[in-house]
């Protein structure tokens, strides 16, 4: 018997793609409301698509990962003593941080080498280090919640968790640098 | 594969695919800025980039989820072979890429005629929209399955690399596929 039929495959990812084409859109509006804050620091308007999508990029692989895991049964849809889900959450955790340091760096490079000064370099580094530790909170909770409760309702995570967790992903990303922005004052 | 979780090798898989993206992403947000001003002349189709380069990441993202799965469960079989099962999540893609495209086309109209924005027809919209859609999800269902495979049987856990990938790379597909749809539509 096949195990993927294309009828469930597209109903389940059908109306979730409308969703999330919505969201989308929302992300758009506000990237086009803040504007002006946005491109009033240098270098800022550069780190929405990298921010978005090493957010993304995380949660994708995390929920790859779950949604896998479900399948064959190393993690159940649920919080307590999950040495599997534990582990996946640690490299995740472990992942963000390296590349969000090392992607900051490069930010300090770009802006020392277009002339600004040490410190103002390393404020910019800052905002986008700070922002990228906002954004791997809301990743990781967003994946594991919503690959349980896709899994708890009997759709199939590996349909739904990805495109869920980068729609949210799109929309905090800006408001993460936003926050970030105030936060270190640049 | 192993049952259990083996965070170093998520880590060391995970981190150099995110390095590279990111960096591809760095170059990505130069590239399509610089692509937007061509995307500007035909009126109406700016809109649709944003919701189309979305939809191909989250289409793919889910081909590229089920596929990892598919494989650690041995439903799929790490060979290039065109198994029912395999045909069914091609299929499903590429019927989802179809239905999708053609509503941010619908969509996109009625956005541009509700703000009072200059637009095309929405049959030429529609047309752009769908042929772009469709080419990109050809084109990108076809690479997420190879990279998918390629990395299993060397021993890299698809689930940490595939859905990275095909975001990346997918951007870059899709902007193109919008270009060769515009000069067809004419």
């Amino acid at each position: 018997m096949a195990i993927y039929s294309v009828r469930r495959i597209v109903l389940e990812s059908y109306p979730m793609l409308l969703v999330c084409a919505l969201i989308g859109l929302l992300a758009g509006y506000m990237l086009k409301v803040n504007i002006e804050k946005i491109e009033a620091v240098p270098l800022i308007l550069m780190m929405v698509p990298p921010i978005n999508g090493i957010g993304g990029n995380i949660g994708s692989i995390l929920g790859a990962r779950l949604a896998s895991a479900l399948h064959m049964g190393t993690v159940e849809p649920k919080l307590r003593g999950q040495k599997v889900l534990g582990g996946n959450i640690k490299a995740s955790v472990l992942i963000s941080i390296c590349v969000f340091l090392s992607i900051g760096a490069v930010f300090f490079a770009i802006a020392y080498a277009q002339g600004m000064a040490l410190a103002g370099s390393a404020r910019l580094m800052s905002v986008f280090i700070s922002a990228g530790m906002m954004l791997v909170p809301i990743a990781l909770l967003s994946t594991v919640a919503s690959a349980f409760i896709s899994f708890m309702k009997g759709l199939d995570p590996d349909n739904v968790v990805i495109p869920i967790v980068t729609s949210i992903i799109d929309v905090s990303g800006v408001t993460c640098l936003l926050i970030a922005i105030k936060i270190v004052g640049v | 594969m192993v049952k259990g979780v083996n965070v170093r090798a998520i880590v060391i898989q995970g981190l150099s695919i995110l390095m590279l993206c990111a960096f591809i992403e760095l170059g990505a947000g130069f590239a399509l800025e610089s692509m937007e001003e061509y995307l500007t002349l035909l009126p109406g189709l700016i809109v649709m980039v944003p919701p189309l380069l979305g939809l191909r990441g989250t289409i793919n993202g889910a081909l590229a989820s089920r596929l990892g799965t598919a494989l650690h469960t041995g439903i799929i079989k790490p060979r290039l072979a065109m198994t029912a099962e395999l045909k069914a999540n091609m299929a499903s893609s590429l019927i989802l890429s179809f239905l999708a495209s053609a509503t941010i086309g619908l969509f996109s109209y009625a956005a541009c005629i509700l703000t009072g924005a200059e637009t095309i027809g929405v049959l030429s919209l529609v047309a752009i929209a769908v042929i772009a859609g469709f080419t990109s999800g050809l084109i990108l269902a076809a690479m997420t399955v190879l990279v998918a495979v390629i990395s299993y049987t060397r021993g890299i856990d698809p689930d940490n690399i595939t859905s990275p990938t095909m975001a990346t790379l997918g951007d870059f597909v899709t902007v193109a596929c919008i270009f060769l749809s515009v000069v067809l539509v004419g």
